[in-house]
């Protein structure tokens, strides 16, 4: 049963309509990401829903209560905020009791509730600190802390490890999960930045121009993109364009000679403009001389650079349509550069797009 | 090379600043306090006789305590009216901000004898207030006319601007999300005010009624204009001392126990406030 739900709720500045019609409904255990570029009307939503912005239009429920008109100080929600917004002329400990005093909790329990805040999220020796003498991260866990702290009937993160450096924020992805997990209350998490969504997320909403283009499971979202958008926005992807062949029960399109076939789409008509994308570690390479010839979802092409990337190597490979790049297991046999390759696929893994009429 | 001469210039200008226009003059004073004058001849003995007169003559101590009094209404109703101007300006200001801003500086166009000309003309028995109340057939208002409350008001409006701008440049260097992360954490607008704006303004509020409070210790001429018989104030009877009487020893006394009374409230109130909790980060990270 959904715990939040927001109902064609829209907000516009101006001319602009920053959020359109968003309509969610999100469970009391989830974890919900909404993904999207900058500027697509993701911070302004989630402002919508702790109540410090009011929609133009539409509605807001939190726990079965219509909070469209309440002021954010009586939602009991929760925020994280990208540049922490510390207060700065308290320190560690006070910051995570702000939202104890305002609850006005009893002494004991406020002090047993930050010790638990400061315990989870390894802050112990820094209580008396002010935050301009913490480091980025431990800024960061203070802004979490404090989000936590009120059992918040939900908690909003706008964009919080936008500021740290990456391997800090792996680590701290890790923690936001499990404190989500432990407390089995909703997180609403802004990002614009797939790794984060696809990480920690159980559903994705990816926005786009203040519209939520798809909102689905992660593996959805990742395996079968609804629009060309998510499959451009989601993931790595090589992008083929021509013209829908349809014959032989399936829908095919040619780009500079290398034949794409999928399975039949009979919501595409022949001799229209189409995109396909393959995701990068969907192709498979071989050497070009164990190429079958003239086989469907092939193309030869050469290696022109290899980068390594950990547990994979990414393959930046040449052939008579541009670039495309391939993502492969260091664990299977390697390609030296300058090699000619044969770069194979499933059907299955091809995602096909009606193209519009700005060629996208 | 390089290296240690910009240490000593950047720190040798304010020095030569504060030991040329600060440190020298009040030395100077200092040592004309324990002077004496007599018939307009400045005479070199060294004496605490003016020191003796300011604390055994009442009229004096009448005059500071007066202008102590005159000084903390003067800034108390300054600080009240400014911060509702300056929040305004801030919330409100959109792209007039900056304009409202040099708006602040128009009346220090005009002198301050103009101004307070001006004021006289406006609160006088027959100003253009009491003009238009005698006009409508009802009483003057007695209490503008020439007393401490017409000197007041003369003070109120030669320091509103400068308390407004100082308080106005604080709220625009203060973060208005913090109020934002207040509510959400659960506090009523009244709430965050308290707990965030205030405190975080603290320090600019200060500076405000400090340099409002000051400069009405010492003011002379809108107690003179406007004060009437019993509204002479200490930095007027101060300016006296220089002017008509020719006791300039003296003056410089009174000058040298208004410096001592400024720097007492500057120590007092720089003990009572925690620079800290008003989130000045002035002291690095230590
Ligand atoms: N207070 C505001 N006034 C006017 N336009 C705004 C305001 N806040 C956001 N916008 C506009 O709304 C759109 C969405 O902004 P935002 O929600 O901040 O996007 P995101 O968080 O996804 O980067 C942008 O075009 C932005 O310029
Ligand atoms: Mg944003």
């Amino acid at each position: 049963m959904a715990y939040i739900h927001l109902d064609g709720v829209s907000k516009q500045y101006g001319s602009v309509w920053a959020v359109d019609r968003a309509d969610m409904a999100i469970g009391k255990q989830e974890f919900v990401s909404l993904l999207g570029p900058s500027g697509s009307g993701k911070t302004t939503l989630l402002r919508i829903i702790a109540g410090l912005e009011r929609p133009t239009q539409g509605r807001v429920l939190i726990d079965g209560e219509d909070v469209t008109e309440l002021p954010p100080h009586r939602r009991g929600v929760a925020m994280v905020f990208q540049e922490f917004l510390l207060f700065p002329h308290r320190t560690v400990y006070e910051n995570l009791a702000f939202p104890l005093r305002m609850l006005k909790l009893p002494k004991g329990e406020i002090e047993a509730r930050v010790e638990w805040a400061v315990g989870i999220l390894a802050l112990r020796g820094l209580e008396k600190r002010y935050p301009n003498q913490l480091s980025g991260g431990q800024q960061q866990r203070v802004a979490l802390g404090r989000g936590l702290v009120g059992r918040p009937k939900v908690l909003l993160l706008d964009e919080p490890l936008a500021n740290l450096d990456r391997e800090l924020r792996q680590e701290m992805e890790v923690e936001i999960r499990k404190h989500q997990t432990d407390l089995g209350i909703p997180f609403i998490y802004v990002t614009h930045n797939q790794e984060e969504a696809l990480s920690m997320s159980d559903r994705i909403a990816v926005v786009r121009g203040g519209r939520i283009e798809d909102f689905a499971s992660r593996t959805a979202i990742y395996d079968h993109p609804r629009t060309a958008f998510i499959a451009q926005f989601v993931g790595r992807s090589n992008r083929f364009t021509g013209t829908a062949l349809i014959s032989q029960g399936k829908t095919a399109l040619c780009d500079h000679g290398v034949r794409i076939e999928s399975a039949a789409r009979p919501d595409i008509a022949d001799g229209k403009r189409i995109a396909a994308y393959v995701k990068n570690e969907k192709i498979q390479l071989k050497p070009a001389a164990e190429m079958p010839a003239d086989a469907a979802n092939t193309l030869t092409a050469t290696i022109r650079y290899v980068l390594l990337r950990g547990a994979y190597a990414e393959y930046v490979l040449g052939w008579t349509g541009g670039e495309i790049i391939v993502s492969r297991p260091r664990s299977e046999a390697a390609f030296a550069q300058g090699a000619e390759v044969a770069c194979f696929w499933n059907e299955a893994d091809i995602d096909l797009f009606p193209m519009t009429e700005d060629g996208r | 090379m390089k290296g240690r001469a910009a240490p000593a210039i950047f720190l040798g200008m304010p020095t030569v600043f504060l030991v040329g226009l600060f440190v020298l003059p009040l030395v100077s004073m200092v040592v004309l306090s324990v002077w004496r004058t007599e018939n307009y001849h400045i005479i070199r003995d060294f004496s605490l006789h003016n020191y003796e007169v300011l604390a055994t003559e009442g009229a004096y101590m009448t005059f500071l305590v007066r202008s102590l009094a005159m000084a903390s209404a003067v800034s108390l109703i300054c600080t009240l009216l400014a911060w509702p101007v300056a929040y305004g300006i801030t919330l409100y200001g959109g792209r007039y901000k900056l304009l409202l801003t040099l708006a602040f500086a128009v009346p220090f166009l005009t002198g301050e004898v103009l101004r307070i000309i001006a004021l006289q003309g406006l609160l006088g028995p027959a100003g253009l207030l009491n003009g238009l109340l005698l006009s409508l057939g009802a009483a003057p208002l007695r209490v503008i006319m020439y007393t401490n409350v017409a000197s007041a008001i003369g003070l109120v409006y030669l320091y509103l601007p400068i308390v407004v701008t100082v308080i106005y440049l604080s709220l625009l260097n203060f973060d208005q999300r913090l109020i934002d992360a207040a509510t959400i954490f659960g506090a009523s607008p009244a709430r965050a005010f308290f707990e965030i704006t205030w405190p975080l303004n603290l320090f600019g509020t200060l500076i405000g009624f400090a340099l409002c409070f000051i400069p009405c210790l010492s003011a002379t001429l809108a107690p003179r204009f406007l004060g009437g018989p019993n509204g002479t104030l200490y930095g007027m009877a101060m300016a006296q001392q220089f002017g008509e009487s020719g006791t300039w020893a003296l003056g410089a006394a009174m000058g040298v126990v208004l410096f001592a009374v400024s720097l007492l409230l500057v120590i007092v109130v720089a003990r009572l406030v925690d620079l800290r909790r008003t989130g000045f980060t002035g002291f690095g990270r230590g």
